[in-house]
């Protein structure tokens, strides 16, 4: 006779494991006291689970198929797809990282409930990577353009755009442990996914794309549990009131890094990467980050002597912002991207105009300018209409033109002999809180000062397979792309601006 | 899914399903889906169980239902929209119910009723303007009560099952006592044994704590706007915020009719004191002529005062009037729909 769920989940917690071959210490120090006792809210079990996740997958692929047979791909909006070239690998770069993350959660976590929880985790992780490469394949197959899909991956860990997301989600695997289960568990997972994985969906299909809402709402339907996962873990620490200062700065940093960097890249991709724009980013923003993440699921742990973080006015400030400016530099370094990076035309700066009052003043003349130069018979790059290219950010590598490009709060400094900026005041309290974490990072602009910008295409390897013509163009239009010697002709030369 | 007529007969022993925790129960014949939560040992929130407060609004998903009583809390787009209040509902066949907006977790749903019976003493009666007094009850068994800043308590009319509910004015800091802001009522149940016979040393019995009012975490400025006993809850709210040291910018808008109509303003002035960024503005409908704050209501100061509230989150208690006619108001300069809290009826008095 079947034993309950209770019941096993029971037992399957005396098959507690320790090794006695190799080393025990936890690769990272942590400075928490984790008492043993803690709750898998869940109670996953390995059969459930494998049963519940086959159906989920059948679906997805079902669905992907169908979309073949039925040439779905036809129907997506280029501006869309475009952009998702950068963001679906950011995110897949997310999966790798948490699954590297959780597996060194489970190992340091001496309490087998919450490491059960974990392992289900980790397996989240690696079906997610499964998906999104499958929907990737999808896109190379299926897609007009594959340029950039074919390696999607591999482009995305040269960019600037890439060295966001490694900033940002290497943090699920450095550190402290419960700094990550904070980090992914906390702030990424239970602040951040729904606006990623359910508002992000709404825009795909309002541009066309039903087979990434499909993959998407399949991962977001495991991030509950990873959310649990979160919420176990924090109440087992704050069992011990020592914990709780070191929990709250730990919040306060990765609320702050997490915001830089998402708000950011999926702010742009969800206004910037779409022709309909379902919601703006700054209300999604809003309901699921500080209604639901701070106003409900922080407010439960208030009594526990969890604080909202000190510079939560300070993200709400910049929200309306940042993706932006993102967009704008996005945009200005169009040669380098493996993306057609779209311009935004009149209806587009109307919708922006009206949804963010004063945008016009900030970014229009940008955008007008833009267009203006997308014709590689002008002969001109709008890189070359900056007085200096900015210096990126030594923690979240964003450039530094944050919160706006008239209004920019860039820090310059010395540390062990080598200039460095950050972007803001609280990537320089990061900083200085944590520099062995972020002054190893070497700057995109260092890496080619001094190079022809054409020489830097080639050794990215951003060329398309005719072996002239440029993965990124200006325009989602193609009637006349921009070639290597078109770039050539120009003669921009890169100039690290922190170079003395 | 429909709301039915009393008179559509029920199944017999319908079951609900309660979303989000895939959890199913059983209604005996007319038995409201409140009651049948409550008998089976499980718990949603609610505040009045006849249909005044809106506690216990949940969404029908899948399914019939017959509305039994009053449902006064739900607007009629509400009802359209299928919400339903679980006091005053009873299943007519099977149904899916979702209490996601109830914002429970999992070990609270399945934890049982965790609303409290209190016996308490009568420790002080004043009057606080000709029609408003002030009670204050002291918790003698059990001696004490956990309670948000915010919550309502439901205190029985003696000698009947009559309940009447009162928003809690004091802090938390003291769970064994509770202050109460009670409006006359020419009348009223409650307002009557108010005035007739109830003294100090008295006992009462109180239920409780009920209600979703309380203070959000949030980076937002707050706006609170009140009427009548309304500042009760406020009272609470605001030493919570100066507790918590919380250094947001609040104002506070006090509508009256005239200035012997004002209360409270020892409280807000100590308040004050302890937090810089508390701003208070009574407003009077019928001023003295000797008057020089604020005139008109409480919608006249926040046109004058607020031409926009965009990143503003507003509390409001007072008559549903003054309630229907500020949410507009807000919605018009800025302030989010979801970032408007209110009990859908906070209850003044009676």
């Amino acid at each position: 006779m079947a034993k309950s769920l209770v019941e096993v989940h029971e037992k399957s917690k005396s098959y507690d494991w320790d090794f006695t071959v190799g080393d025990k210490t936890p690769k990272y120090p942590t400075r928490y006291i984790v008492p043993k006792t803690g709750k898998d809210p869940f109670r996953m079990l390995v059969r459930d689970y494998a049963k519940m996740e086959a159906e989920k997958d059948d679906r997805t692929y079902g669905f992907i198929d169908g979309s073949i047979r039925m040439r779905m791909a036809d129907q997506i909006q280029p501006r869309f797809m475009e952009a998702l070239k950068l963001t679906l690998p950011d995110l897949t770069n997310a999966e790798f990282q948490a699954v590297a993350g959780v597996g060194m959660i489970a190992l340091s976590i001496q309490n087998q409930e919450l490491r059960q929880g974990y392992h289900a985790q980790m397996m989240d992780e690696v079906r997610h990577t499964q998906l999104e490469m499958a929907l990737r394949r999808y896109y190379v197959e299926h897609w007009r353009d594959p340029s950039g899909w074919d390696l999607a991956q591999k482009a995305l860990y040269q960019h600037p755009g890439g060295l966001v997301s490694l900033a940002l989600f290497q943090n699920f695997n450095t550190g402290d442990v419960i700094d990550s289960v904070i980090n992914l568990n906390v702030v990424v997972e239970t602040a951040y996914t729904n606006i990623l994985l359910v508002a992000t969906p709404q825009t795909a299909i309002a541009n066309g794309d039903h087979a990434l809402a499909t993959t998407f709402l399949s991962i977001q339907s495991d991030e509950s549990r990873h959310m649990a996962n979160g919420y176990g873990t924090l109440f087992a620490v704050l069992q011990d009131h020592r914990n709780v200062d070191p929990l709250n700065e730990a919040l306060e940093r990765h609320f702050w890094h997490t915001h830089r960097g998402l708000d950011a890249l999926v702010g742009w991709q969800s206004e910037y990467g779409a022709v309909v724009r379902p919601w703006t980013y700054k209300d999604q923003w809003q309901e699921w980050v500080a209604d639901d993440f701070i106003g409900s699921y922080i407010d439960r742990f208030a009594d526990h002597g969890v604080k909202p973080p000190t510079r939560l006015g300070k993200v709400a400030q910049d929200v309306p912002w940042i993706h932006h400016s993102t967009a704008l530099a996005l945009a200005a370094i169009w040669p380098l991207n493996f993306w057609r990076s779209d311009a935004m035309g009149p209806a587009d700066m109307d919708w922006f105009e009206k949804n963010y009052p004063g945008w016009h003043d900030v970014y229009g003349g940008f955008w007008e300018g833009y267009a203006a130069l997308a014709d590689p018979e002008v002969g001109r790059l709008i890189l070359q209409e900056l007085p200096s290219l900015p210096p990126f950010c030594q923690v979240c590598q964003l450039p530094c033109i944050m919160p706006r490009p008239d209004k920019s709060e860039i820090r310059v400094f010395e540390y062990n002999g080598s200039k460095m900026a950050v972007c803001s005041e609280g990537c320089e309290w990061i900083f200085n809180r944590w520099p062995e974490a972020h002054a190893g990072r070497k700057s995109f602009w260092a890496r080619y000062h001094g190079w022809d910008l054409a020489d830097v295409i080639i050794d990215l390897g951003y060329i398309r397979p005719d072996g002239r013509t440029l993965m990124g163009q200006p325009t989602v239009d193609m009637k006349r792309p921009w070639t290597i010697d078109d770039i050539r002709r120009i003669g921009y030369e890169v100039k690290d601006p922190l170079a003395s | 899914m429909k709301v039915a007529s009393p008179s559509v007969a029920p199944a017999v022993r319908p079951s609900v399903s309660v979303l989000p925790f895939d959890r199913t129960i059983e209604c005996v014949d007319g038995e409201t889906i409140l009651q049948a939560v409550l008998r089976q040992r499980l718990y949603v929130r609610y505040g009045c169980r006849h249909g005044g407060c809106g506690t216990c609004k949940a969404m029908l998903v899948d399914g019939d239902v017959a509305e039994g009583g009053s449902s006064f809390a739900l607007a009629s787009n509400e009802r359209e929209q299928g919400w339903i209040l679980l006091c005053s509902s009873s299943p007519v066949t099977d149904c899916t119910i979702d209490i996601g907006v109830m914002d429970l977790t999992e070990e609270e749903f399945v934890a049982g009723d965790q609303v409290g019976t209190f016996m308490t003493v009568v420790e002080r009666i004043e009057a606080l303007t000709p029609d408003i007094r002030g009670v204050t009850l002291r918790l003698s068994d059990p001696g004490s009560m956990k309670f948000i800043a915010g919550q309502f308590v439901n205190v029985e009319i003696p000698g009947s099952e009559d309940v009447r509910s009162f928003s809690i004015a004091s802090t938390p800091r003291d769970p064994g006592r509770i202050d109460l802001v009670v409006k006359l009522l020419p009348g009223g149940a409650f307002s009557s044994f108010l005035e007739a016979g109830l003294q100090v040393g008295d006992g009462l019995r109180m239920y409780g704590p009920f209600g979703r009012l309380k203070v959000r975490l949030s980076y937002r400025r707050i706006l609170i706007v009140a009427g009548g006993s309304g500042l009760a809850p406020f009272l609470s709210m605001l030493a919570e915020l100066s507790d918590r040291g919380d250094t947001r910018p609040v104002t506070v808008v006090f509508g009256a009719r005239r200035v012997q109509d004002l209360y409270g303003i020892d409280q807000i002035e100590r308040l004050t004191r302890a937090m810089p960024a508390l701003e208070y503005v009574a407003t009077l409908v019928d001023p003295d002529p000797g008057w020089t704050g604020e005139t008109g209501f409480v919608t006249d100061v926040i046109v004058r005062r607020f031409p926009s509230l965009e990143g503003f989150d507003a509390y409001l208690a007072g008559p549903p009037p003054m309630i229907e006619a500020v949410i507009p108001l807000l919605r018009e300069r800025g302030v989010r729909a979801p970032n408007i809290y209110f009990d859908a009826f906070v209850p003044t008095g009676g």
